[in-house]
């Protein structure tokens, strides 16, 4: 089967690394010419497949829109955008990082961006961090990554689950109750949105009666929902995301239990109202972005571009992300006039996003020392149908602007080292 | 056991050729240094996995748990205690094998499905432990905030941490070490007595030979070379999760054997080029690339079940 005759094979294993080091002295100066192509690459490692994939492809459809934007208008620093997609999956970070491995070390691209599950954005903004690659997290809002673990390179798109958490909890508070039951996905982004909602709470007088940890991917909840029921809160936090949020709520209509008690969570997409049945659209949510925006300027342009892409669908939260994430890139390359990541991300420290960007009414800014950007938050409550839109199925009642709720900079714990140059 | 047959090296050759020259080669085919050592990490486990599978014949449907035992030794080692590449190898491949040697005794009495199945739920005790232990491991998200160290001799120092070529390398004299361990033990009379339990196990036992002392042999030893590949696998990343821990990693594993061919050698460690390349090349261009695997492995188990190297082997006994 194999070396019985080591001796032989020692020899010939010696002459073979042999050629092999000097061969790669030869080899060294091609692949650096390689590298230097006209072409400038944003990498995208994000879930199509799984619990996030809906969330995943409106972040593309934003993300491609932006790219052909760019590209109509000369591209970045004059070189063409080419956007180049990867599946993370839904919820195994040791894919998401061998991806982004596989994008920065063969596809040698220049920017990255990932994730929607906070996990998996941690996981890839270290890798990012080891390879010094500029990159933007677009929609994964554990608060250590623009916290306690961020990094210089590292930009963050969306909120952090503190900011979302003090959006909301005030308005809980007054004006449902102040007896809490947290339904917390257990990974990274649940404990920290849990505990967001549960520290703000606690500064107006809100306390926890208790909470269940549901696993990524839970279709059955029935047995969290009595344990919530048995609790006999004032009002039910729901903070699952994806397809688990499309269940919990289902599950929680067919128990009833929104007759009972307040449904409410600091984070919901308009993806997951989409897909309920139109009585299981209830409950007080925290959107970070909405398409109805009448006031705002550039707002109904986007909406109208992006219905042309995605076969007449409004974008979401996570359309705009996309579309901002990449935006930042190029924002960073023409700021810096350079790809250089140092100097890309010095440049956009405390930056301001043009309106045509932010598409907010406050507008939008990323905080210098922390790159994370700071926005409106949108408070309101689900519908079960939109009266002229059928994609309408929420109603903003406040919009909170996120320099007001957000944490402090010390309070983030967010200490950058720069690399030396 | 005497002189030099050509033809029975010309395999070891071509193997030995194919993955010292890779660095050279693999940027030009469209693969990346990365995957190649990903290749060899998960053919060393596959290989491993072989030791007991393919030549003991015991399938294990648990070592995923050993795989990830390694690689969460190695990461918590370097996190929490020292920050040394080396002796995070070495306590996470310790791990594994203690972990082993203790199970073992309570499951070499089974035998087949039963065996299968307890190996399945041992290894789940230890996922769930990884998820759930969100303090120390991390839970759902991983261990992350470690990375791998570059290696003191005292006289020299190698540089593991950046170039990906000189992991590659290093990763490259691990597996050499481990396959030419794995292969001396098997030419031993130990390996025979593997063979003849796998071959005749009621046969095996009338010649006096302790069967159960055997399989627990056998399967530490798989074990701990698992958990040295589950080590490699963490360095690679600079990342474990606890899916590395989870029963269908396991199940990879076996696949890895049976496309490969789990009577051969190398076997494994074509399986595991396929996997690992097929995955790599698949889910990049779709996101269904799980069911082209499905349907390679079936179409494989159909028309090759001795597994790839299977079909040239037949030829060359014809």
């Amino acid at each position: 089967m194999t070396g019985n005759n080591s001796g032989n094979i020692n020899r010939r294993r010696l002459l073979q690394a042999g050629a092999v080091i000097g061969g790669a002295q030869l080899a060294a100066p091609y692949l650096q010419v390689a590298r230097a192509s006209d072409v400038v690459k944003i990498g995208m490692d994000n879930p199509l497949t799984g619990t996030y994939a809906a969330l995943g492809k409106n972040e593309q459809i934003g993300a491609k829109y932006a790219v052909e934007q760019l590209n109509a208008k000369g591209g970045i620093l004059g070189r063409e955008v080419e956007l180049l997609v990867e599946d993370s999956t839904s919820g195994d970070a040791g894919v998401a990082v061998q991806k982004a491995r596989k994008l920065i070390d063969r596809d040698q691209v220049n920017f990255i961006l990932g994730n929607i599950n906070s996990s998996l954005a941690q996981a890839i903004a270290n890798v990012a961090n080891e390879k010094g690659v500029f990159n933007v997290d677009p929609g994964g809002h554990t608060d250590s990554i623009t916290g306690k673990n961020c990094h210089w390179n590292t930009f963050r798109v969306c909120n952090t689950t503190a900011t979302e958490g003090a959006a909301i909890a005030n308005v809980l508070v007054k004006n449902m109750g102040k007896k809490f039951y947290y339904l917390v996905p257990d990974y990274s982004f649940g404990h920290t949105l849990a505990a967001g909602v549960e520290n703000a709470a606690a500064k107006v007088g809100g306390i926890k009666v208790g909470e269940a940890l549901t696993p990524l991917g839970t279709t059955d909840f029935s047995s969290y929902l009595i344990k919530a029921q048995a609790a006999n809160p004032d009002v039910i936090i729901v903070l699952q995301q994806g397809d688990d949020g499309v269940n919990v709520l289902k599950q929680i209509v067919q128990f009833g239990l929104q007759k009972r008690f307040h449904i409410a969570g600091a984070q919901l997409e308009l993806e997951v109202l989409l897909g309920l049945p139109p009585d299981a659209r209830i409950g007080t949510w925290v959107f970070e972005w909405y398409y109805k925006q009448p006031n705002v300027p550039h707002v109904n342009e986007f909406v109208a571009a992006i219905r042309k892409r995605s076969g007449g669908h409004v974008p979401t939260a996570r359309t705009y992300f996309g579309h901002t994430a990449v935006m930042t890139c190029a924002l960073a390359a023409e700021q810096a006039k350079s790809l250089d990541a140092v100097k890309m991300a010095k440049a956009m420290q405390g930056f301001k996003l043009p309106p045509e960007i932010s598409l907010m009414p406050d507008g939008a800014f990323y905080r210098a020392g922390q790159n994370q950007m700071i926005g409106d938050l949108y408070v309101g409550h689900a519908q079960s149908h939109g009266k002229d839109d059928p994609e309408d199925l929420f109603v903003v009642e406040h919009v909170v602007n996120g320099k007001d709720v957000s944490p402090t900079l010390a309070e983030t714990e967010c200490h950058m080292t720069w690399p030396k140059v | 056991m005497s002189g030099f047959d050509l033809r029975k090296q010309a395999p070891n050759a071509a193997v030995w050729l194919i993955l010292l020259s890779m660095p050279l080669w693999i940027d030009a085919v469209g693969g990346y240094t990365q995957l190649g050592t990903q290749v060899v990490v998960m053919g060393l486990a596959a290989m491993s996995l072989n030791f007991l599978l393919g030549y003991t014949g015991v399938l294990s449907f648990g070592h995923a748990a050993y795989f990830g035992l390694g690689a969460y030794g190695v990461g918590m080692t370097i996190r929490y205690l020292v920050p040394s590449t080396g002796l995070g190898l070495l306590v996470g491949t310790g791990v594994g094998a203690l972990a082993a040697a203790i199970i073992g005794p309570m499951i070499v009495r089974l035998r087949g499905v039963y065996f299968a199945m307890v190996t399945i739920a041992f290894a789940q005790v230890f996922y769930f432990i990884a998820f759930r232990w969100n303090s120390v491991t991390g839970g759902d998200d991983g261990l992350t905030n470690w990375t791998r160290e570059p290696i003191n001799f005292g006289f020299a120092t190698l540089h593991i941490e950046k170039d990906p070529v000189t992991f590659y390398y290093f990763v490259l004299a691990i597996f050499a070490v481990a396959v030419a361990l794995m292969a001396l033990l098997l030419q031993s009379p130990f390996g025979r007595t593997l063979i003849a339990i796998r071959e005749n196990e009621r046969r095996t036992r009338f010649l006096g030979i302790n069967v159960n002392f055997h399989i627990w042999m056998s399967w530490v030893i798989s074990c701990t070379f698992m958990a040295l590949s589950g080590s490699l696998y963490a360095l690679l990343n600079n990342f474990v999760d606890p899916r590395t821990l989870y029963w269908t990693q396991s199940g990879v594993f076996v696949i890895m054997c049976v496309l490969g061919g789990m009577r051969s050698f190398w076997g494994p460690l074509v399986g595991a080029a396929i996997y690992v390349v097929l995955q790599d090349y698949l889910s990049s261009a779709t996101p269904n690339w799980m069911s082209f695997i499905g349907l390679v492995f079936v179409v494989a188990v159909l028309f090759f079940p001795r597994g790839v190297l299977g079909i040239f082997r037949r030829k060359s006994t014809e």
